[in-house]
């Protein structure tokens, strides 16, 4: 993707071929790879959309997020319980979610953002933890460890390819929301926090205040992830919310390459393709996943969507937008 | 009632405290801030469940010699890591130095897995720990007494290190200031490289202490990892005084509220946790702005 960091400064315009590009990739995956292909193509893109909102915290904001399953699990959430406590038909349900996600992200993070640098990691995974437990404990509303579950036809009752290109418009279309976020004059307000806050609030601007629409943004793309992934499961579990999502988001970001708009998508496609044909060769993939963090971080801390892009090529598969 | 649910809750304190030192003792030097802890607590474990038959058919000496066994190859286990890896990434970015102690859990769990299989172990208990006291109408089982024992030498031994030697001395200006020792033409990467060392030591040794008392898997990683953040943020993370009341308090607060609002319990220590965040640490290192 074209979408490095050199040419984020002169281009703020979506390039639509890029759009188009990745659409075109991902079409011809789902349909010409069947109802299994379509289902893996809709996790990658789901993941996608929730590893770039975490990218929005970290490589522009500069935050490190270690509760970011918090606003996916209260945007799958916010969703299956309108449904289940409050009646509301899906369609409006949908709505619910990342609306929850983004009102808990404007909570959390108005506390967070009172902090810096690693407390402020300790913070957002003491919310996130919290969330968590409420979700797990709270049997009366949200059914405990049980989860939630047939509450409705996973997948609106679609067939796999057809949801998975109803996934990829939503994804595409909140990518594209992103992308001008970060280059609207909000967006550079937030990256010069993110780079210097100190020379940022000197020259006038208010670093909490910016750090807070920034996190409440991720939040809500995360609960538009997150109701995306309840719709696709047809269920919600405290799980969602918990410690394994927030790693998985942040690995994925880092294998993806920070710095780089796109670094949550290919971390996205590269996580869930490990994850899904590691285990076929080699029992432990975790392992596998490990030993190329290590050498990722060793290797090459930042530049690293030209090496995934090498990846990508030597596992087959195309890149997304 | 109450009285039983305070003693569980000091034990279970000082178990906290046990696995939260060494985190904190790693924080407090090298400002790292080691995912793995938990993991490195789970290798103790798994260790002493392998060396506890070889030296104890059930004798105290034996399963105090397998313990600390086990804790000397995870601490070397530590050394190694630390030389290889972390030596190399002081430098970087914070959120680099979790990313790679996140791959040593990955590539530990699956290790552990691979050697022991999926499922949980039992680690049989020394026979002195067998047994409970009884006090008046209450049964305290005498493990977590037993537990309770070491952690006090444990703190004992530390605080005569800490305060009256010279690697001590070296620990709290390395604590202070990194920079300065180093300036003072101290063996900086030494000091760092033994700090790791000893906690990962102090993580595998709480592991293989409480292996007895529960079962051992592969998933335990994780709820030690996030009741060791909670103790060391609470106390201020790198104060070692701070994390010792900090576990005495989560510890005690655990055991009452699973007594007088169990739904709340869980809930309770996390927000604990973030209030402290938010309102400052216990502890003199919990400053809120870098």
């Amino acid at each position: 993707m074209n979408s490095m960091k050199s040419d984020m400064k002169k281009k703020s315009e979506i390039d639509f071929r890029i759009v188009a590009l990745g659409a075109a990739v991902a079409l011809l995956v789902i349909f010409a790879g069947g109802a299994g292909m379509s289902l893996l193509a809709t996790e990658i893109l789901i993941m996608a959309l929730f590893a770039s909102s975490l990218n929005l915290l970290m490589s522009y904001g500069h935050m490190v997020s270690f509760g970011h399953a918090a606003y996916f699990g209260l945007g799958a959430y916010g969703f299956t319980l309108a449904i289940v406590r409050a009646d509301i038909p899906v369609g409006l349900a949908v709505f619910a979610g990342p609306i929850v996600a983004m009102i808990g992200g404007l909570i959390f993070g108005a506390l967070c953002v009172r902090l810096t640098e690693i407390y402020f990691a300790m913070l957002t995974l003491a919310c996130g933890q919290i969330t968590f437990t409420v979700l797990f404990q709270w049997y009366d509303f949200t059914g405990g460890d049980t989860g939630i579950t047939d509450f409705m036809t996973p997948r609106f009752g679609l067939s796999e390819q057809y949801f998975a290109v109803f996934t990829l418009t939503i994804v595409i279309l909140c990518l594209m929301f992103m992308w001008r976020v970060i280059h609207s004059p909000l967006g550079l307000a937030i990256r010069s926090v993110g780079q210097d806050r100190y020379r940022a609030e000197a020259s006038g601007l208010n670093p909490r205040q910016l750090q807070l629409i920034a996190f409440t943004i991720s939040a809500f793309l995360a609960g538009i992830a997150g109701t995306l992934f309840a719709v696709f499961h047809g269920n919600a579990f405290p799980d969602y919310a918990g410690l394994g999502f927030t790693l998985d988001s942040l690995i994925m970001v880092v294998l993806g390459g920070m710095k780089s708009f796109a670094g949550g998508i290919y971390g996205a496609i590269a996580y869930t393709l490990l994850k899904t044909y590691v285990p076929l060769v080699i029992q432990e993939w975790e392992l596998v996943v490990g030993l190329i963090l290590l050498f990722i971080v060793l290797a090459t801390p930042f530049g690293l969507a030209g090496g995934i892009k090498r990846l990508q090529t030597m596992l087959g598969m195309g890149g997304k937008p | 009632m109450f009285a039983v649910q305070l003693i569980n809750g000091l034990m279970e304190g000082m178990m906290l405290f046990l696995i939260a030192s060494g985190l904190t003792l790693v924080f407090g030097v090298s400002r790292i801030i080691n995912f793995a802890h938990g993991s490195l607590y789970m290798l103790g474990a798994f260790l002493a469940y392998q060396i506890v038959p070889i030296f104890a058919d059930g004798s105290l000496v034996g399963f105090a010699i397998a313990v600390i066994a086990a804790a000397l190859i995870v601490g070397l286990i530590g050394i190694i890591f630390e030389v290889l890896v972390l030596r190399r990434i002081y430098h970087t970015d914070e959120l680099m130095q979790l990313i790679i102690t996140i791959a040593l859990v990955f590539i530990i769990r699956d290790v552990v897995r691979m050697i022991w299989g999926a499922n949980s172990v039992t680690v049989q208990m020394p026979d002195a720990f067998i047994g409970a006291l009884i006090v008046g109408d209450n049964y305290f089982p005498i493990f977590p007494f037993m537990i309770f024992g070491a952690g006090l030498l444990v703190v004992m031994i530390m605080i005569g290190v800490i305060q009256f030697t010279r690697a001590g001395i070296l620990l709290r200006a390395a604590t202070d200031d990194r920079g300065m020792i180093a300036l003072l033409g101290i063996n900086e990467k030494l000091v760092f490289t033994s700090v790791f060392g000893v906690g990962s030591f102090l993580a595998a040794f709480a592991g293989g202490l409480q292996s007895p008392f529960g079962d051992v898997n592969y998933l335990m990683d994780e709820t030690v990892i996030v009741g060791a953040f909670i103790v060391c943020v609470i106390g201020g993370l790198g104060n070692l005084y701070g994390a010792l009341a900090a576990a005495m308090l989560v510890g005690v607060m655990n055991a009452l509220g699973v007594l007088y609002f169990p739904r709340l319990a869980m809930v309770m220590t996390f927000l604990i946790m973030a209030a402290v965040l938010i309102f400052r640490s216990l502890g003199r290192q919990g400053g809120g702005a870098r």
